[in-house]
């Protein structure tokens, strides 16, 4: 082999070398081990106004201890009042429901449910429970909050998310979406009618609380910081057009946001609105939201004798309607509101 | 203020047994409401239970000078988080207002023994209360239904050693003006 030959050789070798460390690096700039969704949600602010405005609770990184290896017991053993209020997870043939009265001390419970890895996270200032599926890492309370409302992080890359637009705050995943799963924000009896061969959250978290205590108030009777017509925490959008504690249920798409107060939805049974869709479940007392489909009439939507809804002459429980279904979140309404200030709701008759 | 006249004074004071109790009385008292006011002490409770965890986390910040429990005691109606640094903390507070308003109340009921007027004796025991509000700081707020910004979190958030420091300065202002031998 000449010198040429070998020049050139080594010169090839050389770029195969370098095009393969680059595409390594491109493919670690995002964190594999953290799902986030294909389409990120619709945003009321950019990002820099939401790091800018957020601002510390109190407590450091972990300050508030997620259960990271939660214990579960039987619906019989959790001896919960019926009216307690739950979160309810239902996946792969599995159900679970976590009681508030020890989420409010930890926010955040990273589980595996019907073979999916997911944290439950809750911020009982906002109301919030949403679930994101987190691969392989853990999320943690980040002490932070943005709007009254938990920022959690990842423990893998560290990036901060905020809880309500399930978005990046900081770090390797600012901007992206978090891939959300639906839970449900309803009673112990409710819950427990619809799976009674659920699983409940044990108060053997492995930290040592007083889960008799909620420190903000009670829901069983409604008081306190729950009820009360205030915030604690400064807000970037404020809107007096409701009670700031009004339940709302919100959903998000990649362009656009809606909100219904529950109380209106659960007497009209079903709203609609620019872009969605929504109908009143009354198993769990929640709202289910869809995103309104292109070109189809929905005149013959309806409420069928049975509490169900009827749709082109076929009967549909209110989260099986032929449409895309969209995560449903409850919140309280100034939380909602200040992130998208924007949100599409039904015009009040 | 010549720290050898404080510390003298002090020595002389601890030594009279009718001081030292009413040190330890208000310590004692001043303890229980500290560690209620960071929810360690709270109402609420089923049946009794004791329960521990891990000692070594003990060490683990819950807020900036709050630290996680490692035993927990329940009780019908009450329950009681034992965080042994939180109660270091917390012991080492209400010693120094145990301290400061024992000094106090021979400044107002002994002027003669102490240099300055009873006004300043009162004003005195202002950082005992400043302690004892340095944790129920975001608790009132929550009742009285007050907005929290972040500049009131940076201020809770070093009440605790600025409390501890006014506590020391305080007491030894008083001392350096007390004469134990005009002490009855």
């Amino acid at each position: 082999m000449n010198s040429t030959r070998l020049i050139a050789l080594l010169a090839f070798a050389t770029v195969i070398l370098v095009l393969g460390l680059l595409s390594d690096s491109a493919a670690s700039e995002t964190d594999p081990s953290l799902p986030v969704a294909e389409t990120p949600y619709v945003l009321g602010d950019p990002i820099e106004a939401y790091v800018e405005f957020m601002m510390s609770g109190g407590p450091p990184p972990d300050g508030i201890p997620a259960i990271d290896n939660p214990r579960f017991i039987s619906a019989d053993e959790a001896g919960l009042r019926p009216e307690a209020m739950v979160i309810g997870f239902a996946h792969g043939g599995e159900a679970k429901a976590y009681p508030q009265s020890i989420l409010v001390h930890h926010e955040i419970v990273n589980d595996v449910v019907g073979g999916l890895n997911v944290g439950v996270t809750y911020c009982p200032l906002t109301a919030t429970a949403q679930g994101f599926e987190r691969g392989e890492t853990t999320f943690g309370v980040s002490g932070q909050l943005l709007n009254s409302n938990l920022v959690l992080f990842d423990r893998e890359t560290e990036s901060y998310f905020s809880q309500i637009n399930a978005t990046g705050l900081t770090g390797e995943h600012r901007g992206h979406t978090l891939a959300e799963v639906n839970l449900i924000w309803t009673t112990w009896e409710r819950w427990r009618a619809a799976h009674p061969d659920t699983r409940v959250l044990s108060d053997r978290t492995g930290h040592l609380r007083n889960y008799d205590r909620d420190p903000y108030g009670s829901y069983t009777p409604l008081r306190g910081y729950y009820v009360e017509d205030r915030t604690m925490f400064p807000v970037m959008h404020r809107s007096g057009s409701e009670h700031q504690k009004e339940m709302v249920v919100g959903a998000r798409t990649a362009d656009v946001s809606a909100r219904f107060v529950l109380r209106a939805l659960e007497e009209e049974r079903i709203q609609m609105t620019e872009n969605f869709l929504a109908v009143y479940d009354p198993t769990f007392h929640t709202g289910v939201i869809y995103e309104r489909p292109d070109g189809v009439e929905l005149d013959g939507l309806g409420v069928s004798p049975e509490g169900d809804y009827e749709f082109n002459g076929a009967v549909h429980a209110p989260r099986e309607l032929p449409f895309e279904p969209l995560v449903s979140v409850d919140v309280f309404y100034f939380a909602w509101h200040a992130f998208y200030p924007d949100s599409e709701h039904p015009r009040v008759p | 203020m010549n720290p050898r006249h404080v510390l003298q004074t002090l020595a002389d004071l601890w030594g009279r047994g009718s001081m030292r109790a009413l040190v330890i009385g208000i310590s004692a008292l001043y303890l229980p409401l500290f560690l209620f006011a960071l929810q360690d002490i709270s109402l609420g409770g089923r049946a009794f239970e004791f329960l521990t965890t891990d000692w070594t986390r003990m060490f683990d910040r819950t807020g900036s000078f709050t630290f996680e429990p490692i035993a927990r005691l329940t009780l019908p109606g009450l329950t009681i988080l034992l965080s042994p640094i939180n109660i270091l903390i917390g012991g080492l507070i209400s010693l120094l207002v145990g301290l400061n308003l024992a000094v106090t109340w021979i400044a107002i009921r002994q002027p003669r023994a102490c240099r300055f007027n009873r006004s300043t004796g009162i004003l005195a025991s202002l950082p005992a209360l400043l302690a004892g509000g340095a944790c129920c700081a975001p608790a009132i707020a929550l009742i009285l239904g007050l907005q929290i910004s972040s500049l009131m979190i940076s201020v809770v958030q070093v009440l605790i050693p600025v409390s501890v420091i006014l506590l020391l300065i305080t007491l030894g202002l008083i001392l350096a003006r007390t004469n134990p031998e005009l002490v009855e």
